[in-house]
């Protein structure tokens, strides 16, 4: 994914990547990108969590606004066990909708 | 892997030495499994400037995580280097309309909601709101695990930058790997 970031940077066009993985994610010299500490699989967060999947891609579209310097790495270092645990009973109102 | 390249890998170069790898163990057992995930640069492509503000912006999605409309026939995911094509889905479509085609990751939560690995509905949301200017015709998805990284910048990178620019006509675009 950081090879076509930065295909698509070099052609003129500003990119935001979300990563779970930021020592790929700097081995590979992105231009700017957010990290979360979260498992493959789950970028946005957790099935039916609006709120923490709009805040995560806000984060992400702000630093297309905000950053400068190339390779910019914003870490959003929100909690996987408490995300997790918010998202068990919205999974199980889910699986019944 | 041998003695001599775990100390390879715990060179002061590294960012696990440098400090700011936050998960050391679990990164290194990645990079052992996706060997594809190992390659470097040498040096950052210069940053693009947004032209206008993310109010009047065209923005389109990038993501590696296979997804796509059920109607459309998958890609190949048993190849064992990959496949290097990759699929336009249209940005109006919803949660119902598509399907995952992807067995390199744990897709059960995005199967429940698509938003956690491709947050389509969510951009839908922000463009109707008008914190966007709008979204792209078509997205671009994609399975990642390419095992020819050569060739997956000189097809599939360039294939998909091509798209957005010429095709799309983008002012900026969100990746979201898998």
């Amino acid at each position: 994914m950081g090879l076509i970031q930065r295909a698509i940077e070099a052609r003129g066009v500003p990119t935001v990547s979300v990563t779970v993985a930021r020592d790929v994610t700097e081995a590979i010299k992105v231009p700017r990108a957010v990290f979360l500490p979260w498992p493959m699989g789950h970028h946005f967060g957790v099935p039916f969590r609006r709120d923490l999947q709009r805040r995560v891609v806000l984060a992400a579209l702000g630093l297309l606004e905000t950053s400068n310097e190339p390779g910019t790495i914003l870490d959003l270092l929100i909690k996987w066990a408490d995300v997790r645990r918010e998202a068990k009973t919205l999974t199980e109102q889910g699986r019944k909708l | 892997m041998t003695a001599a390249d775990k100390q390879h890998a715990l060179s002061a170069t590294d960012p696990r030495e440098s400090g700011t790898q936050l998960r050391a163990g679990l990164w290194q057992t990645i990079n052992e499994r996706y060997p594809g995930s190992m390659i470097r640069k040498e040096s950052y492509v210069g940053q693009a400037r947004l032209a206008k503000p993310l109010t009047e912006c065209r923005l389109t999605l990038v993501s590696s995580c296979g997804v796509h409309l059920k109607t459309e026939k998958p890609l190949d995911v048993c190849h064992p280097f990959g496949d290097f094509r990759f699929m336009r889905v249209p940005s109006g479509a919803k949660h119902e309309e598509l399907i995952i085609h992807q067995l390199k990751y744990p897709h059960d939560d995005a199967d429940l909601d698509i938003n956690v690995i491709f947050p389509i509905e969510r951009l839908q949301e922000l463009s109707q709101e008008g914190q966007l200017g709008e979204l792209t015709a078509n997205f671009f998805s994609f399975i990642g695990y390419n095992m020819d990284p050569e060739k997956f910048e000189r097809t599939l990178a360039a294939g998909i930058a091509e798209a957005v620019v010429e095709e799309e006509h983008a002012d900026c675009a969100l990746l979201a790997p898998a």
